[in-house]
């Protein structure tokens, strides 16, 4: 059950760790600025952080919240065009967060073809395009 | 001194002194503005963004020590207890659950305890099973209406008490399993990748095997982690250890890693229909990172295995609070009077201290 010397962990185990690491911790970064900005200015948002916390805490579902707060859903991906705004800026760190793995595989997957290790070379890119299709939204049933 | 300017602890600090600023900064914009009706006031918008910060921090932390994933404690309780909208608090689950896996994963995968091969191998299989069960959530909350919002608490109540008898009674799990016959299929995989185990300080090489099996029990774990917005960390951990022989801590490691991996998987179509509300996640994610990198760094050592008898109290407290508030909604009872909540609060936690006073004489 034991080998004798300490051995050497694969290089794409090590970038895959670091990169995850890394965007995490800008994410979370994101994420304590971006509600400063919200509630420093209202109306620079798509939500209005005054009256979202009160429709929340009504029970409300989400489509009511972003109808009766929002006049609508602009969609997931509505920091692409909102950066500057408060909740647009924080999606935008969620975003990033939740599409870390995504990143991290494509450079685990290249590291993975240097060492020639073709079968999880594959994998690596089966899942991400997991995450990417999930991200668009392709896959979607609703 | 100097240790503080290196990294993990340089960006620790960064993120501590960002965050004091920026709740500072929060309480200056939100304690002088003014609202109008139908607005809520800024110092109970603070409190608010405040409360989920303190209260996911306050999580993670008991969850390093504890063994028990955040995401566990965190939907079951704002469902039991809160009035927010189901869906919007699974896909919060969600973000909880995953960044306590995302804010692990560098140093599992720097220090060798957890196996890229193993995480990536599992995660082809959990994704699909994350995505369809947050495609269900979502069918569920549009189709079902009051009716489905009871079903979910009822159906995540039940299993919440199956999870705290499970944790109770500690479950089956080998701390280093023996592999009798290692298959083709495993072994084509090549999953298996030594370590150096620092209490035992050697080199552990370990054989795997029935890694077919792991792909359907994993679809199913995702299935449960995406509709209800729960950590699987219970149930991937028994599934890795159990069926496939990785030893304990080499899955307890997987576990976490994986679920940062599948999640990015299972979350999107929370997010991509507005259930993820950006301003009232942010805390929540926040708390996990701060609070998971500062339970790694400062308690992980801390030996207090008591504190897993009162997160199984809470979980068992929880569990009540969500059959009846599913029942009430489904129109089989009334309101629970609150001395009647008080009454099984005391009843649970009798039964926790005591168990605590157990585990304490047997442990001196």
């Amino acid at each position: 059950m034991s080998a004798p010397e300490t051995p050497k962990m694969p290089r794409a185990q090590i970038v895959y760790g670091a990169i995850v690491y890394w965007i995490t911790i800008i994410s979370c970064l994101i994420c304590m600025v971006g509600p400063v900005i919200s509630v420093a200015s209202p109306d620079n948002n798509v939500l209005n952080p005054y009256k979202l916390f009160n429709a929340i805490f009504q029970g409300k579902d989400a489509q009511t919240v972003w109808q009766e707060v929002g006049g609508q859903f602009p969609g997931g991906h509505f920091y692409l065009k909102h950066f500057t705004y408060g909740d647009g800026f924080t999606q935008f760190g969620l975003a990033l967060g939740c599409s870390v793995a995504l990143w991290a595989l494509i450079v685990a997957a290249f590291a993975y073809i240097s060492d020639k290790i073709y079968l999880y070379v594959i994998l690596s890119l089966w899942v991400s395009g997991l995450v990417a299709l999930s991200m668009i939204g392709i896959v979607g049933m609703h | 001194m100097g240790k503080l300017f290196k990294s993990p602890w340089l960006e620790v600090n960064v993120m501590l002194l960002v965050l004091i600023i920026s709740y500072v900064a929060l309480s200056l914009f939100t304690f002088g503005a003014e609202t109008q009706p139908g607005e809520m006031s800024g110092g109970a918008i603070w409190g608010w963004l405040f409360g989920f910060f303190f209260l996911s921090f306050a999580i993670a932390l008991v969850a390093v020590i504890g063994g028990i994933g955040g995401g566990v404690l965190f939907t079951p309780f704002m469902l039991a207890f809160t009035p927010v909208d189901s869906l919007i608090v699974r896909a919060t689950g969600l973000i909880v659950a995953m960044f306590s896996g995302l804010v692990s994963t560098g140093p599992f995968m720097k220090g060798g305890l957890a196996n890229l091969r193993i995480c990536i191998f599992c995660a082809a299989a959990y994704g699909v099973g994350a995505f369809a069960g947050a495609q269900g959530a979502i069918y569920v909350a549009q189709h079902l209406g009051e009716t489905g919002e009871g079903l979910v608490r009822l159906a995540l109540g039940l299993i919440l008490c199956s999870l705290a008898v499970y944790f109770l009674v500690g479950g089956k799990k080998i701390e280093w399993p023996e592999v009798k016959k290692v298959d083709g299929f495993t072994k084509w995989l090549k999953l298996s990748q030594p370590y150096y185990e620092v209490s035992l300080k050697k080199v552990i090489d370990y054989p795997l095997t029935r890694a077919g099996w792991v792909i359907v029990a994993i679809i199913g774990v995702g299935l449960l982690s995406g509709f209800f917005g729960l950590g699987a960390g219970w149930a991937i951990v028994p599934a890795q250890n159990v069926i496939m022989a990785v030893p304990l801590k080499v899955a307890a490691a997987n576990s976490g890693v994986l679920l940062g991996m599948g999640d990015c998987i299972g979350v999107w179509p929370y997010l991509l229909m507005g259930a993820i509300i950006p301003v009232f996640a942010a805390p929540w994610l926040v708390g996990q990172v701060l609070g998971g990198l500062l339970g790694a760094l400062i308690l992980i050592r801390v030996k207090a295995g008591f504190v897993r008898f009162l997160l199984i109290g809470f979980m068992f407290f929880a569990c009540f609070g969500l059959l009846t508030k599913g029942l009430g909604m489904l129109g089989v009872i009334g309101p629970v009077p609150v001395w009647l909540n008080g009454l099984v609060f005391l009843v649970i936690f009798a039964g926790v201290t005591r168990s605590i006073i157990k585990f304490t004489r047997s442990e001196s």
